[in-house]
């Protein structure tokens, strides 16, 4: 369960400070499909950086299964984002040398695991997002649907307990990003992995079974389906 | 996949640029070989010319002549060179002893008169030692008492010829000038140019008549093995007494080792500015590669890579490169440089008429030095690595959330 506390974010440029976040306060329990709403500058990537141990708050605090991740040390997030995390971005960010299937395992250069059982884990999560025939294919031999599947795969493959996606279906059409929402929505149902979205793309939250809306730094709705 | 991987394949991401950047170590490291080859082949044709036709390894003198030796003092001489040789004669590593006579003269085809250096030589000693009767390239070795030998240059200087009558003018030990004719009997060419344009051979007792006296200046040892050289100086040293001094001949030409020393230096200086200019472009090299994968770098620290991963990733990336540059740099400086060992520089046009001080003529047949190609690969896998640290440090200060942002 991830619980945020009256958490404030400013960003200083220059002389100004820019608020961000202004007293948010919110639970998300395990295994929910949520997505954070709002239009640009509402605080959406922020909240979602700050919940993956990307950013500090300026004020309040961050409790994940009752860890306050406010406290932990530079290494300390880094471990704890190398076991409990995965990330997926509106931009893949795959790196363009690696075939889908080194991409994918990435992840699991961290961890020490045999070989056979590395292997084992990476072509089965990337036959599960539906591209066991792409393994041996690089990035830009791959359009956006297939490549943010191996970012879903490369998220997944260590078995996070949360996904954390930055407006993963911007750079999609819209039947990829159906595709993609339909995956992560069976994976999270199989799984239980908890998903949280930032996004304001009316085909995430359709798909959302919890649509949490930001404006100016706040929460202005929180609506369960 | 391992970051080593990873690495290597990061390496081949943009080709031209890795090419381009091993490229300019490559030259680098090759000249460093090529110039070492060339040293190495330059100080070997040096010393054979000077232990082979000039000094032999060791020269034993009178004591306070060596102090005057560019005067050729003919009051500080070895008035009896037999008790020495008797001394030294139970020394085993001994090859040859041969003793000579060095004076001042000039030389007089009837014409024109140019300075020389005499010698006088023990035609049956000398072989043992010198390899001067093996350079005899028209006419023939001394054999009649007024025959006299001079190199191939100064008989086109002096235009003479085998057969041709010259005069040799100098002082005798007490200062009264004598004068001998000599018929040139042969003509050497030894690709030493002290003896090839600025002496003349002849045989020891007319050296002797000629300088009205009867010791010798000099006693030239041959040695068999000369890795012991100091010793068998020090040990003949102990035999012969105070009254005699015993130098090698790289004390004798130390001149000539000192400036080796000094061009070695130099050439290396050279060689390592290239390598710098290459270090530059390495550092170049990863800073557009640290600039370019900004947001990739992020993506990897939010994975959990800490900067220990990253950090290696790029180490092993600029050393990749330092191994491409430097394994090229070496095979380009090999290829280079067996040309100079087979073939070699052939700067006897360039040489003819100037003096490099050093005693080489012919052709420069270069020494591959092994373990310095070995030293200059490790230099420049190193260097890489290390220029690498500084834009490697701009990767690990990034913060994640800055370089996804990064566009």
């Amino acid at each position: 369960m991830v619980e945020m506390i009256d958490l404030y974010k400013d960003y200083k440029v220059g002389k100004v400070l820019f608020p961000a976040l202004r007293g948010i306060s919110l639970k998300i329990e395990d295994g929910e499909f949520t997505a954070i709403a709002g239009p640009s500058g509402s605080g959406k990537t922020t909240l979602l950086n700050i919940i993956g141990c990307l950013d500090i708050p300026t004020k309040g605090d961050v409790l994940i299964d009752d860890t306050s991740i406010t406290t932990l040390s530079t290494k300390e997030k880094a471990e704890f984002r190398k076991n409990e995390l995965g990330f997926v971005f509106q931009t893949f960010n795959l790196i363009p040398v690696l075939t889908a299937y080194e991409n994918v395992e990435m992840p699991l250069i961290l961890v020490n695991m045999p070989a056979e059982e590395k292997k084992e884990r990476v072509i089965s999560i990337l036959e599960e997002v539906g591209l066991e025939e792409f393994v041996h294919r690089k990035s830009n031999e791959m359009s956006g649907g297939q490549q943010q599947r191996v970012a879903i795969a490369r998220a997944l493959v260590k078995k996070p307990s949360m996904v954390l996606a930055d407006e993963p279906t911007a750079n999609l059409d819209s039947v990829n990003a159906k595709e993609i929402l339909s995956l992560m929505k069976e994976l999270n149902e199989k799984k239980k992995t908890t998903f949280i979205f930032s996004t304001h793309d009316q085909l995430v939250m359709e798909f959302a079974e919890r649509i949490i809306y930001l404006r100016d730094g706040k929460i202005a709705s929180d609506k369960k389906k | 996949m391992r970051v080593l991987n990873l690495a290597w394949r990061n390496v081949f991401r943009h080709r031209r640029r890795t090419i381009i950047t091993a490229a300019a170590i490559s030259v680098g490291l090759a000249v460093m070989i090529y110039m070492d080859t060339m040293m190495n082949g330059l100080d070997n044709l040096a010393a054979g010319n000077i232990i082979n036709f000039e000094t032999s390894h060791l020269e034993i003198f009178a004591k306070g002549y060596y102090r005057e030796e560019g005067l050729f003092p003919l009051d500080t001489i070895i008035e009896n060179p037999e008790f020495i040789l008797q001394r030294i004669a139970k020394i085993k590593t001994i090859k040859g002893v041969t003793p000579r006579i060095k004076f001042q003269c000039r030389i007089n085809n009837g014409i024109d008169e140019l300075p020389v250096l005499g010698i006088g030589i023990d035609i049956e000693k000398e072989s043992k030692v010198f390899e001067t009767a093996n350079t005899v390239v028209r006419g023939e070795y001394l054999k009649n008492p007024d025959d006299i030998l001079i190199g191939k240059d100064l008989a086109k200087d002096m235009d003479l010829d085998v057969g041709s009558f010259l005069t040799i003018i100098t002082r005798d030990r007490y200062g009264t000038y004598e004068a001998y004719d000599f018929t040139v009997s042969g003509l050497i060419n030894t690709g030493h140019p002290l003896l090839d344009r600025n002496a003349a051979l002849m045989h020891i007792n007319i050296a002797q008549r000629l300088l009205s006296m009867y010791g010798i200046t000099e006693l030239c040892i041959k040695t068999r093995d000369d890795n012991k050289l100091v010793q068998l100086k020090n040990e003949i040293a102990g035999k012969i007494g105070k009254n005699f001094e015993v130098y090698t001949y790289k004390e004798l030409n130390a001149g000539i080792f000192e400036i080796s020393g000094m061009k070695r230096s130099g050439q290396f200086m050279l060689a390592l500015v290239v390598v710098i200019i290459a270090a530059v472009g390495i550092i170049n090299t990863m800073l557009m590669a640290v600039m370019e994968r900004i947001p990739e770098i992020g993506m990897l620290k939010a994975m959990g890579f800490g900067n220990y991963n990253i950090v290696k990733m790029f180490i092993y990336e600029g050393g990749f490169i330092g191994i491409f540059g430097s394994l090229f740099g070496c095979f380009l400086g090999l290829l280079a440089s067996f040309h100079l060992v087979y073939y070699g520089l052939d700067l006897s046009h360039m040489l003819e008429n100037i003096d490099i001080i050093y005693p080489i003529k012919f052709i420069i047949k270069g020494e591959i030095n092994y373990m310095i190609v070995l030293g200059v690969f490790i230099f420049g896998v190193v260097v890489s690595v290390i220029v690498t640290l500084w834009p490697v440090r701009k990767a690990t200060k990034l913060e994640p959330v800055e370089a996804l942002r990064h566009v």
